[in-house]
């Protein structure tokens, strides 16, 4: 058995040898190679999103786990790295021999997928830093790109920097390029359009080669990135009370239309500030807010309800009021959010206020971040009573005679909601519910504002 | 059996400490050499099939990019690239790409790089080109630029289980090293202060902004007391950029007394090197063609009193950048006596 044992060793010895002999060999082998070998034009690289636990699961939301794109939500930071032969000290991988002149290039792009399939790009950095973060501020599909450069000289090949033609026959230096009426060149430089040597080396300040001798090798890789959506939708709901003598469907239209355009054209923020912008109609805005209030993180996120006109108080009283409200997760593992507006004698929003017997109309649109606040959508909204049962219109407008404010002073009359709610297509939601009181007060028809 | 197995698992450590020895990914990285891969956990090897295309940068022709290009000067440059195929790269690396197809379009992005500055600076997007084609304009000079071309495109291939695909992106990029003239004239102006008394400065501003075609184009500003533009500078707009710029005296004077001393210091520069030996100031006789200096050249500071101040007297700066071009540009002096 000992003999046995000192035999094995004797062979995992020689064997192991025999595997440095070969392998020393096989560089030997790759050495001649690559001194024959030419700088490479490009080479490769690897580009990866840093794990993180906003990285979510390939099948997040009911993804096709093989869709190939690291699924990220917006307003988050994320960090990705990326790396090539080409970022290493030595350029000993990127061609036998080979030597970099000076630091690598590098840029981080961000394109984004449009309607027609296209790459667009979002933005173009030149960080020259091989990792890089931010964060993704609409969703969408996006392909992170990392392009990257750098000077590589001495081996073969590092001095081809020449205007010949592909076939190696001379190129013609300037060319095009060229401009009549240059200053010619001062000593030692070429005049415009360059100048070019017999042997296809350029001439440049202080007789040196235009790139030094180096050549520009570069890499890219990319990375698909899909972000979702975690911003509930802007809502806009007007109401608009009628005189007597006009067509209210008409005037519905006009309404919609008027909102269809206006919440597109203010990216979902209140068109106005000013409560004598809202005479003929009022409204209740529930958007992402100002400017330093989009775009935060999911669980930092809010929402701004606005109301605007003469509808939110009992005495008709012109108004823009607005305020920051809380948007809250709906769905944790889904990462959606909610917000709910609630109106009410503690809320902010008191409620609607029309008055008996004069007909009305409303209309809710909403916009979402999810396709650039672009595609206005008609929201589903009702008056409904405190049971849930939905309040049909007198005719081509809702009109109530009986009044029910003071709810102390009309305790017997039925108490009228308004709900409206709108969902994106990631499962964001926004959902208004606010009383609607109906106010005894003599009715203005031929003004048709409840002045 | 025990001495067996020692010598076993001895054989199979050492044959594995050899091959680790020669996987160069888990080489220590210096960072101070290499401060780009801060935080960078990453190997520069792919581990999946994502193949690297060559690519060919040529211009619209079908000719070969000039060595030498000239600022502000744009031409349309093509790549030739696999990438475009109607079928997917069956190969990475040597290996076989199993099945594979596009996913998506092509993500194309041109860049000039100034590698004296370690800058680069993307291609302008023109609209009607074709996918890989595009405008580029160099508005630096530099001794050492390069065009570049980064391209990439996702592709699909099977995994190994059954139904299941793998997407990776299939990747092609290429470079032409070219140096760009520099055509623009320096940017000189001076700031004058005068003993005890008002100071301002004037200088030149390109406008338009990478002009082209030639002549170039100069606003020249006029600000401080020295000039009564102290709120808002005076501008005199459309001059030619060259070596011949010259401030009418209805426009703008430099109002001084006989008796003044004057500081005067360069402002300004070029958009590529200064040729500093060139560069001169001081008072002239005239203005227009070679200047005439009166008094002394290139002085910090100028005693009026010891100048012989000409009627047509007039401040210039002269200056001259390493390519050739030059800027002369003539300002009204109005010595009160």
């Amino acid at each position: 058995m000992k003999k046995l044992g000192g035999f094995l060793f004797i062979v995992a010895v020689l064997f192991s040898f025999a595997m440095v002999i070969s392998a020393q060999q096989e560089e030997a082998a790759t050495e001649e190679v690559a001194a024959a070998a030419e700088v490479p034009a490009s080479v490769d690289m690897t580009l990866e999103m840093k794990p993180d636990k906003f990285v979510m699961p390939a099948n997040f939301r009911g993804g096709d786990p093989d869709r190939g794109l690291v699924n990220a939500v917006e307003d988050v930071f994320y960090e990705q790295h990326e790396h090539s032969i080409l970022y290493k000290e030595d350029a000993a991988e990127v061609a036998d021999g080979a030597k970099f002149e000076g630091d690598p290039n590098i840029t981080w792009d961000t394109k984004v997928k449009d309607a027609d399939g296209n790459f667009q790009t979002v933005s173009s950095v030149n960080t020259n830093m091989a990792g890089n973060g931010g964060k993704f501020f609409a969703p969408g599909e996006y392909q992170i790109g990392n392009g990257g450069a750098r000077q590589v000289g001495g081996a073969e090949g590092a001095e081809d920097v020449t205007t010949g033609n592909e076939d190696g026959t001379p190129g013609t230096a300037g060319g095009e390029n060229t401009v009549e009426g240059a200053t010619p060149g001062a000593e030692g430089n070429p005049s415009a359009g360059g100048s070019e040597t017999v042997d296809g080396s350029l001439v440049g300040e202080n007789g040196e080669t235009a790139a030094g001798g180096a050549k520009t090798v570069t890499a890219n890789q990319a990375m698909g990135v899909l972000v979702h959506d975690v911003t509930s939708p802007d809502m806009w709901i007007a109401f608009q009370e009628g005189a007597g003598n006009i067509d209210m469907a008409t005037t519905e239209q006009e309404l919609k239309d008027k909102m269809l355009e206006k919440i597109v054209s203010n990216l979902g923020r209140p068109f106005s500030s000013k409560a004598e912008d809202y005479e003929d109609a009022s409204y209740v805005f529930v958007d992402e807010g100002a400017a330093d209030e989009r775009d935060l993180e999911p669980w930092k996120k809010t929402a701004r309800l606005s109301v605007a006109g003469t509808l939110f108080n009992a005495a008709g009283a012109p108004k823009f009021e607005t305020k920051v409200v809380e948007s809250k997760p709906l769905d944790q593992e889904e990462m959606t959010s909610q917000i709910h507006i609630a109106g009410g004698e503690k809320s902010a929003l008191k409620g609607v206020f029309v008055r008996r017997n004069v007909p009305f109309i409303f209309a809710a649109m909403s916009v979402d971040n999810g396709d650039n606040r672009g595609k206005p959508a008609e929201v589903a909204c009702r008056i409904e009573t405190a049971d849930g049962n939905e309040v049909e219109k007198d005719g081509k407008a809702y009109m109530f005679r009986i009044p029910n404010f003071p709810r102390e002073e009309y305790k017997e009359q039925p108490e009228y909601f308004f709900v409206s709610k709108a969902l994106d297509k990631s499962g964001n939601l926004t959902t208004v519910r606010m009383p609607l009181h109906i106010v005894n007060i003599q009715a203005a028809f031929e003004g048709g504002r409840n002045k | 059996m025990k001495t067996i197995r020692i010598v076993a698992i001895s054989a199979v450590v050492m044959f594995g400490s050899m091959v680790m020895a020669q996987e160069p990914s888990g080489a220590p990285v210096n960072l101070e050499k290499t401060p780009w891969l801060k935080g960078v956990e990453l190997s520069p090897y792919p581990t999946n099939l994502t193949p690297t295309l060559p690519l060919a940068i040529y211009l619209e022709n079908g000719e070969a990019i000039p060595a030498t290009l000239t600022e502000d000067v744009p031409i349309v440059v093509v790549a030739d690239t696999a990438i475009f195929d109607s079928d997917a790269p069956s190969k990475a690396n040597d290996q076989e790409i199993p099945n594979p197809r596009w996913d998506a379009s092509t993500a194309v992005s041109w860049y000039f790089i100034d590698w004296e500055k370690n800058k680069n600076f993307n291609a302008s997007a023109t609209p009607g080109l074709a996918a890989n084609q595009m405008v580029v304009m160099p508005t630096t000079p530099t001794g050492k630029g390069a065009v570049t071309c980064h391209m990439a495109r996702r592709m699909r291939y099977d995994a190994p289980e059954p139904g299941r695909s793998i997407v990776s992106y299939a990747n092609s990029s290429g470079g032409r090293d070219v140096r760009v003239l520099d055509i623009t004239p320096p940017l000189c102006g001076l700031e004058i202060t005068v003993k005890d008394g008002k100071s301002g400065s004037f200088w030149p501003v390109e406008y338009p902004a990478d002009k082209y075609p030639l002549p170039k184009t100069a606003n020249v500003y006029f600000g401080g007391q020295l000039f009564g533009a102290v709120d808002k500078e005076i501008v005199v707009e459309g001059l030619t950029l060259g070596d011949s710029m010259i401030i009418n005296p209805e426009q703008v004077t430099i109002g001084v007394a006989a008796t003044d001393q004057l500081t005067i210091r360069v402002i300004g520069g070029d958009n590529y090197k200064l040729d500093n030996a060139k560069v001169k100031f001081g008072i002239c006789n005239g203005a227009g063609g070679e200047p005439s200096p009166v008094g002394p050249i290139n002085e910090e500071t100028l005693d009026l009193s010891k100048i012989t101040i000409p009627e047509n007297a007039y401040i210039y700066i002269d200056a001259a950048d390493t390519t050739g071009n030059r800027q002369v540009l003539f300002v009204p002096l109005n010595v009160v006596k």
